[in-house]
């Protein structure tokens, strides 16, 4: 970015601040009037009238329940929705509304406990069976049998009965009721879908029982990870400009060496991401804890940037994967989040740690280590592949994104030692296997259940099989001749050893609570006893590589195809017939 | 300007967005887009509520009931969702350590009508989805305990709520705003923004590999050459939405007034990708470029959404057919703006043209 456009940069930022302001004042006008309502009541249309969804016309007392154009009719103290998906969509913000007003009147009568009779506190044990359970095909909850009383196997724990008094006084009840009722209802509408009325308070009423979605914390998320986001685009095209105006090249003829080279431009940056993360940490009155689960973030997307910019041909190259990277990024980072007051689950992500700590928890080192491992090992890896390709050679040419692609991998082949470099690839490619598998989940999530759980078991075999023959496949492009059988069979081993042992690892380390559930499963059903998943990735390399060598290297895709086959099948078998 | 001229740059852009994948790359991150946002309402929606899908509602879970005697045990046996036993509470919250039960619920001896509140406890097992699910159930159950316990106190309560009886619902419309209040304005303007980003990349990459003085040397003006890249990045706005929109048809999502869409959103484009060369001209480099037209675009997106009729907001009306003729104005409106850039733009680019013979 050059100085010369400060000023600009400047004037926009204060107009994007008045921009958000006037948003804030007047709320998003995204579904404005989409709803017609006819009503004879006053206090109904004023009712109707605060929800700017709604067009209100008064109509005559007693008018029929039905009429042309209208999706809501309130007659007396009946109301009636037209019988169409948008009238029933109608009826749900009505019905949202009056009970808003409801709430409103409740929260300032004076004898409180009338308006709200019934208190519900909430209390957690923790189960007394892990996860393991589950993952032997137990269910977690046995069927229940009506005549039969569950009894606990082990002597219970003697509970004392909970005090039938709230410790807290009407007022403090009454000004937390209040507190919740005025979250601006333009934003809250597109989250009450997901969550409505959730608190987070020692007593509730019975509606505001669901869970809450951490709603605010997720928008303070957003605007942490978009200037970071921002930032890494600058090294990027810092990158970028060393290729297409050359001024690489005098760089390279020093004896400087590619890590340094990578290291000297990213450093201005980095240290600009910390400081910005930080400024806003002390704008937004947040612990300077956040910028630790925040760091492996930013190693991440600069990790990324500096890939991007190392393998673009052109600037639209540049500009489509960056977004599509930054998409990919931002829903990972992002979607575990909304279940931070939920399940474990959410803790795959660090901005869960975020989260967190704005709402005033902690975290443990454990947790600390469980959601940013693998942030930190992608980035390394990333890194690590770009610092070796950091020279001349890869620099200046304009090759298509396969074959760039392939040669920055044929780098990091050793000669020499190629087993052990296969070893290592399918051992590194572990981290963004999982992270691949974890977008399948949340994206086939969408689709109906045997179709989703079909096309799941599909995609998480294939990304294993693609993952485990990029070494063998590059060899095959640069080596042709070194894929002889029993070479085949050796770099199969290690490739199949390497990738177990990596899965193992990265298991060992973090995944572990999310194999809880039926999608887990299918994820890690190869992690039973260690010699069966062994085999299972042997055979499917073996198979990529026997294809390979007998059909060249255009048969790529049907290697990989027969290889997913085998493994899809083998995944299916232990999933629907238990097994070990 | 050439008509010819134009078709030749346009025909060379395309070209090149298709060799190069990116045009591919461009329709999965959107795909992307799409699955991701109906992932998160969808979904979650389901998780949070789970009679919104109705296969969920087959299970029956344990629970247990201890504590005095209330009508939310009748409550809850009535309700087919649960079975309940009887138990002390140290056992029940021992089976519910084992998973043997889903909840466990204590009911204290407060009377009714009493001044002070009747708290109910709920013991769950911590970090579960199924308590969750749980929890939303119990609380249909608790509501209407509530209804009971108000009725009982209500001639203590001052402002009763005007009475407004409500026919029953239907959960399957809690989809309905976000696809036609979120979805479908972010899909169809999701091709404007991709298009604006897109002539910034075609016009500062003449600039930054050299090529521009190649280009004036060919019987091709600058601002033909410019127009052409305009035309390349447009005509596929329209191509795109229409693809979704008729993707979102064959879902069964039912969308009235196809054509005014598509007619507005290739004029809110046309502005977009005008402002995109605009501002690619004024700097000639991408970083910057990109910086500024990006934020500005944000600017403009966040501002816009403060007024009602906004563009987003005609298109989710047109959608479902809930605003009259007044529209056409908005467009005509968007149109004049478009022109007015046009012609901007080709000033600039008459003027760089001028500045470069010189």
């Amino acid at each position: 970015m050059s100085r010369d456009i400060l000023p600009v940069a400047v004037i926009l930022f204060i107009l994007l601040i008045g921009a958000t302001g006037m948003t804030q004042q007047s709320g998003l006008h995204l579904q404005d009037r989409i709803y017609t309502a006819g009503s004879d009541s006053e206090t109904v249309s004023g009712i109707l009238a605060g929800d700017s969804r709604f067009t209100v016309k008064s109509i005559p007392g007693g008018s029929l329940p039905t009429g042309d154009g209208f999706e809501i009719i309130v007659s007396g103290s009946e109301a009636y929705a037209a019988d169409t998906d948008k009238g029933m969509a109608a009826l749900k913000a009505l019905e949202k509304d009056y009970t808003n007003y409801r709430i409103a009147l409740y929260n300032r009568e004076d004898d409180l406990f009338a308006a709200y009779p019934l208190w519900i506190e909430e209390e957690t044990v923790k189960s007394e069976l892990d996860f393991i359970a589950t993952q032997s095909g137990r269910m977690a909850v046995s069927p229940p049998n009506p005549n039969v009383k569950p009894v606990p196997e082990n002597p219970p724990v003697e509970v004392t009965p909970p005090s039938a008094e709230i410790g807290i006084t009407e007022d403090e009840l009454r000004s937390e009721l209040i507190a919740g009722e005025s979250r601006d209802d333009r934003i809250s509408r597109y989250s009450d879908v997901i969550s409505p009325e959730g608190v987070d308070t020692a007593y509730k009423i019975p509606s505001q029982m669901s869970p809450s979605l951490p709603f605010d914390s997720i928008i303070l998320v957003f605007v942490f990870i978009f200037p970071l986001y921002f930032t890494s685009q600058f090294y990027m095209m810092s990158i970028m400009n060393e290729r297409i105006e050359r001024s690489g090249e005098a760089l390279l003829s020093t004896p400087v060496s590619g890590w340094q080279i990578i290291l000297g431009k990213g450093i201005p940056y980095f240290l600009m991401m910390i400081g910005i993360s930080a400024a806003l940490t002390a704008y937004t009155g947040g612990e300077f804890m956040i910028l630790l689960p925040i760091l492996p973030v930013i190693l991440f997307f600069l990790a990324f940037a500096l890939l991007i910019g190392m393998i673009a041909r052109s600037f639209k190259e540049l500009s489509f994967i960056s977004i599509f990277f930054s998409t990919v990024a931002t829903s990972y980072i992002f979607f575990p989040s909304i279940f931070a007051n939920i399940h474990i689950i959410g803790m795959i992500s660090p901005l869960t740690l975020v989260i967190r700590l704005m709402e005033g928890e902690g975290f443990t080192p454990f947790e600390y280590v469980y959601s940013t491992t693998l942030f930190f090992l992608t980035s390394t890896v990333i890194f690590y592949i770009c610092a070796k390709n950091f020279n001349e050679e890869r620099l200046f040419n304009y090759n298509r994104l396969m074959p760039r692609m392939r040669e920055f991998i044929e780098t990091v082949i050793s000669k020499r030692w190629t087993n052990t470099s296969l070893f290592l690839i399918a051992a590194l490619t572990i981290p963004f296997v999982f992270m691949a598998q974890l977008m399948c989940l949340v994206l086939f999530f969408n689709l109906p259940m045997p179709l989703s759980l079909l096309l799941l078991l599909l995609f998480a075999a294939f990304i294993e099989e693609f993952a485990k023959s990029i070494g063998i496949y590059t060899i095959a492009y640069s080596r042709p001749a070194w894929l002889t059988w029993k070479n085949i069979f050796i770099a199969s081993v290690a490739v199949a050893a390497g990738f177990l042992a990596g899965e193992k690892l990265l298991l060992f380390a973090t995944l572990a609570e999310i194999s809880d559930s039926v999608f887990g499963e299918i994820m890690f059903t190869s992690l039973q006893i260690l010699w069966m998943p062994l085999t299972l990735h042997f055979i499917g390399i073996f198979t990529t590589a026997a294809v390979l060598k007998i059909g060249g290297r255009r048969a790529y895709i049907p290697a990989l195809m027969a290889a997913t086959l085998i493994h899809t099948i083998y995944n299916a078998y232990f999933l629907f017939y238990g097994g070990i | 300007m050439k008509s010819r001229h134009l078709q030749v740059i346009a025909k060379k852009e395309f070209s090149s967005l298709v060799s190069e994948k990116t045009i591919i790359l461009a329709i999965i991150l959107q795909l992307f887009i799409a699955m991701f946002s109906s992932f998160l309402l969808v979904g979650l929606a389901s998780m949070y509520n789970p009679d919104a899908i109705s296969q969920y509602v087959k299970i029956q879970y344990p629970i247990a009931y201890s504590g005095s005697h209330t009508p939310v045990l009748q409550y809850l046996e009535e309700d087919g969702d649960f079975i309940v036993y009887e138990m002390p509470l140290s056992d029940a919250v021992g089976a519910l350590k084992e998973r043997k039960l889903s909840a466990v619920i204590w009911v204290p001896d407060t009377p009714e009508y009493a001044d002070e509140p009747v708290k109910i406890t709920i013991y769950t097992v911590q970090n579960d989805i199924q308590s969750s699910i749980v929890n939303v159930k119990l609380k249909d159950t608790f509501i209407e305990y509530e209804e009971r316990l108000r009725e009982v106190r209500s001639d203590r309560i001052e402002n009763q709520p005007v009475d407004l009886n409500l026919p029953p619902s239907n959960p399957s419309a809690d989809f309905y705003e976000f696809v036609y209040g979120l979805l479908i304005p972010l899909l169809v303007f999701m091709p404007a923004i991709i298009s604006g980003a897109l002539i910034i990349d075609l016009i500062t990459e003449e600039y930054q590999h050299d090529t521009l003085e190649t280009l004036m040397s060919t019987p091709l003006t600058f601002p033909e050459a410019v127009w052409g890249k305009i035309l390349a990045c447009f005509i596929i706005v329209p191509l795109q939405a229409t693809g979704w929109l008729i993707l979102l048809i064959l879902n069964g999502i039912r969308i009235s007034g196809v054509v005014p869409i598509i007619l507005h959103v290739s004029a809110g484009s046309m502005v977009i990708i005008l402002l995109g060369a605009l501002t690619a001209l004024r700097y000639r480099e991408r970083t910057n470029a990109q910086f500024v037209f990006s934020t500005a675009l944000v600017v403009v997106i966040i501002a816009s959404l403060a007024f009602p009729m906004n563009p987003a907001n005609l298109i989710v009306r047109l959608s479902v057919n809930s605003i009259g003729h007044e529209h056409w104005l908005i467009l005509a409106v968007v149109i004049f703006v478009a022109a007015l850039l046009g012609i901007l733009t080709t000033k600039y680019a008459e003027r760089v043209r001028d500045i470069a013979i010189k």
